[in-house]
């Protein structure tokens, strides 16, 4: 025990601590995670803040996300420049979202631009017909699939714009109480 | 102190601030308005990146150090120099109001809000500097003012360090988690929940573990005589002979004020006796109604508007499945799912004649009748056993035939349950939820009439039997029953659920595996943790026992999950069930226990020659006797006016519950009014939507077969909804 960790300043570690919802230790913990994806690359100093970036090819082999579908997705709504490199900070932000403690407008809001793979700020049919592909793996036939957000654009869409909006989805999740316990990841 | 949503409708409140670059959109609910306006501030962003600097490096802090300026500027000095561009100028006034809401807010709130900010880590970090060095200015200023606050202030941080520090020590102690994760990679959060109300149930019992230890068992060693009862093997099984002598049950223990030394400090253990069960349960008690408040609160739902439909299968995918196979299985029974919910659509409004109406109503009743029926069957059994069983016991000498009556109950646990489940081939539900509450229910009645029956028959009958030492045999009937579950369970994970998964892998193979059945095994956690607090009682050493045991059933439970079992194959709405679970788990479990105790204590009369109330006419006599003397010495009587005004009487606890979940029921309220506004707009936009259908025979890309069953769907959802 004790603050006897090189890694950061005092100053850098209160930081993280009070801007996510993790504890002292489980930064030290994350942050030997992010160092282990690519020992070559992360620096065991960050006093200095180094601007270093994993590439999204190591942090997709992660055991918790390398069989999760929405990967890719994740990382780039995660990494600064939506390429899904991440550093040091994107990565303790994705698992402080995807924690347990998160409240649920904050999940909302990452799941939305997660599911939103145009970036354009709102949930379209295309986007819905991605995430309906990735979530069965080929299963449905294409007439299924394009059932099946014409479906969910019926049930959930607030203002019949064609696509959700923000609102919309968050007002979806409100009827959905199961998402905050399955909008997480375990680190 | 704020709650959650609280804290993020402040900051949304202050950022109604008219865009200029941005289009606005009118937005209905301030709470979303959060969320739209962090996006709008995200756009600005990227165009103020790309304007005047175009820096690829450290974009962010162009935001922060145009932020820091345009504040700086309005703080010092009027006549400031203008904002270059109209994107930072917006953004300097979002980010200048998010700052002066942040300032006046308890630390405590302050992290809670900084924390919940949908931004960058960097932007967060800059946010947070900026308010702390606006509050350092602040307080600096304060400091001639009002020392006091200072510090006030000073002992908040360190309470709040204190607390992380505790609570980082008290993480670093948690069981078992790398076996959740695992759990929860291979199974799901559904499976995973049960493992967790199994991890939150055993907390419970290593309190009262700890607690009774300290005060009672303890100081009972001190004094305790010399067991003269031989030790035999069978005591495990009987909890009777060598420990009946012993400080597991209540008769060993002694009625006087322990004394060690002439004049020392003197050890009331009837009072300590009280006392220490008392406040194991007023601690659970809390524990469990917070726990409800924090569930409900997370998970509340008004019934009506529950959607059935599809939307919540596509984006509640369970992210915590981590292991490959599992996720692959999860896929595939999605899309099964799926297509029967798109099929589900094309039959639900399928008009029931009256004869098959009546049909299945009446197998409905058959199934109720023969339920209720068999749960009656089985409490009178009981009781009859229960009643006979003592002169049984008296003409046979044989030790192990106590164990006659545990054997029943655990045979009737393991059987009537499956026996419900087989109704399930002869009633037919609409809605497959149903199936699952009317299940639920029927258990729920067969377990509480049970633990009813058997409680009437210790506290009617063997308590006033005059026996000697009644509450050490009512202690140890409630041993041998928990004993008897647990091997029950035991014999139930090594054998039962082996022998189904040798079935369906070698012989029929079309079974398959079997799937875990979360409701069943819940409710054996409740059953068997209401024997146990009613059993600390007459029992102080119960805990402990059922300590070991659930440490034991969730290491089988793990194993034998590993082995024998699939993953689910539908979604089980595990919140929800575990909302309920819990709510069950206080009422009727923890209120039926308070009620038998009460009973216990304020009607019975203990025995005469055993025990700690040994003599009294009622048990609580020695509360009585207790506050007599005390209000004969001056300067106790603030506790016989806390005793007489408070305790006594019983508005105090309404008043208390109330305090402590006024804020909840305030977020609650609030929270019921806003999903009523979504349901009306939900109502009118299906109507329109119906209506808009009815103008349009047919969508172009569907065939009419789909437009039809479009109708029906939002026929269905209107009429799933009207109610709210």
């Amino acid at each position: 025990m004790g603050n006897k960790q090189t890694v950061f300043t005092h100053e850098q570690l209160e930081a993280y601590q009070d801007c996510t919802f993790f504890t002292r230790k489980e930064i030290m913990r994350l942050f030997y995670r992010y160092q282990d994806l690519a020992p070559q690359l992360v620096p065991l100093d960050y006093t200095s803040c180094p601007d270093v970036k994993v590439p999204y090819e190591l942090i997709g082999s992660m055991p918790e996300l390398k069989d999760n579908p929405f990967r890719q997705r994740i990382a780039q709504v995660f990494s600064e420049d939506g390429d899904g490199h991440m550093t040091l900070d994107n990565f303790l932000d994705m698992f402080s979202v995807m924690s347990e403690m998160a409240p649920r407008d904050l999940k909302a809001y990452y799941a939305f631009k997660i599911y939103d793979f145009n970036n354009d700020g709102y949930i379209c049919a295309w986007d819905l017909e991605q995430t309906v592909t990735k979530l069965t793996r080929g299963e449905l036939s294409a007439e299924e699939v394009s059932l099946v957000c014409e479906k969910v654009l019926d049930e959930a869409d607030g203002d019949h714009d064609g696509r959700l909006s923000l609102e919309d989805f968050q007002n979806m999740i409100l009827r959905a109480p199961d998402f905050l316990s399955t909008f997480h990841i375990r680190i | 102190m704020l709650s959650d949503d609280q804290v993020n409708e402040i900051i949304i409140e202050v950022e109604n601030v008219p865009s200029g670059v941005v289009p606005e959109k009118t937005l209905l609910n301030s709470s979303l308005g959060m969320v739209s306006r962090i996006s709008d501030i995200d756009v600005t962003d990227s165009q103020s990146f790309s304007c005047p600097h175009d820096k690829k490096s450290k974009p962010l802090l162009q935001f922060s150090t145009s932020l820091n300026e345009s504040f700086s500027q309005t703080l010092h000095g009027p006549g400031s120099v203008g904002i270059d561009t109209p994107c930072t100028s917006h953004e300097n006034i979002q980010g200048q109001k998010l700052i002066a809401s942040l300032i006046p807010m308890t630390s405590r709130d302050r992290i809670k809000a900084i924390r919940s900010q949908p931004r960058t880590m960097e932007e967060k970090r800059n946010l947070k500097k900026m308010v702390d060095k606006e509050k350092s200015k602040q307080s600096r200023r304060m400091l001639e003012l009002n020392c006091c606050a200072q510090c006030l202030n000073s002992i908040s941080r360190v309470y709040r360090r204190s607390k992380t520090s505790l609570s980082e020590l008290l993480n670093s102690v948690s069981l078992w988690q790398k076996t959740l994760k695992v759990i929860g990679g291979k199974f799901g959060t559904s499976v995973l929940s049960y493992f967790n109300f199994l991890k939150w149930i055993l907390k419970f019992n290593i309190f009262s573990f700890i607690v009774t230890f300290s005060f009672i068992i303890i100081p009972q060693f001190t004094v305790a005589e010399k067991n003269t009862l031989q030790f035999t093997g069978l005591e495990f099984f009987t909890g009777a002979g060598y420990f009946g002598n012993t400080v597991m049950y209540y008769g060993f223990y002694t009625n006087s004020t322990i004394r060690h030394r002439n004049g020392g400090a003197s050890y009331n253990m009837q009072l300590a006796y009280l006392f220490t069960i008392g406040a194991c349960l007023i601690v659970c008690f809390f524990s469990l109604l917070f726990s409800m408040a924090r569930y409900f609160r997370n998970n509340f739902i008004n019934p009506h508007i529950y959607s059935r439909g599809i939307a919540k299968l596509i984006f509640c995918w369970d992210f915590t499945v981590t292991h490959e196979t599992a996720v692959k299985l999860k896929q595939k029974n999605l899309s099964t799912e799926i297509r029967e919910n798109l099929s589900e659509i094309l039959q639900e409004n399928v008009k029931l004649t009256l004869n098959q109406q009546l049909i299945r109503f009446s197998a409905h009743l058959a199934a109720w009748v023969v339920s209720t029926g068999v749960a009656v069957a089985c409490c009178v059994a009981v009781y009859y056993l229960a009643e006979n069983n003592s002169e049984f016991l008296k003409n046979h000498r044989d030790p192990g035939a106590v164990l006659l009556l545990p054997f029943l109950v655990s045979c009737i646990n393991l059987a009537v349950p499956r026996l419900y489940s087989m109704f399930r081939l002869v009633e037919r539900y609409e809605m497959p939820r149903h199936e699952v509450y009317t299940l639920l229910i029927r258990n729920i009645f067969l377990k509480i009439s049970i633990i009813g029956i058997l409680c009437y028959y210790w506290l009617n009958v063997v308590a006033q039997a005059g026996e000697e030492c009644w509450e050490t045999l009512i202690g140890q009937e409630i041993y041998r029953l928990l004993l008897m579950d647990f091997v029950f369970s035991l014999a139930d994970s090594f054998l039962g659920e082996f022998l189904r998964r040798l079935i369906g892998m070698q012989f029929m193979t079309s079974l398959g595996l079997q799937e875990f059945d979360i409701a069943r095994n819940v409710l054996e956690l409740i059953y068997a943790q209401t024997l146990v607090w009613i059993g600390t009682f007459f029992c102080p050493l119960l805990p402990f026992i059922q300590m070991i045991t659930l440490f034991i059933m969730f290491y089988v439970k793990n194993i034998s999950l590993m082995m024998n079992f699939q993953p689910p194959s539908k979604a089980w709405r595990a919140s929800q069930m575990m909302t309920f679970f819990i709510f069950l788990l206080f009422f009727p479990s923890f209120t039926g226990v308070l009620c038998t105790l009460a009973i216990t204590i304020w009607r019975l009369k203990p025995s005469a020659d055993c025990g700690p109330f040994r003599g009294l006419p009622f048990f609580i006599h020695s509360i009585y006797g207790w506050i007599d003397t005390l209000s004969k010495r001056p300067s106790y009587l603030w506790v016989v006016w806390i005793y007489r005004n408070l305790i006594g009487s019983v508005h105090f606890f309404f008043i208390l519950t109330l305090i402590v979940e006024g804020k909840d029921k305030m977020f609650l309220i609030e929270k019921l009014t806003k999903l009523q506004d979504a349901e009306k707009r939900a109502n009118t936009s299906s109507f329109t939507l119906e209506r808009r259908d009815v103008e349009q025979p047919g969508p172009l890309h569907v065939g009419e077969h789909d437009a039809a069953c479009d109708l029906r769907f939002r026929r269905s959802v209107q009429e799933e909804t009207p109610k709210a």
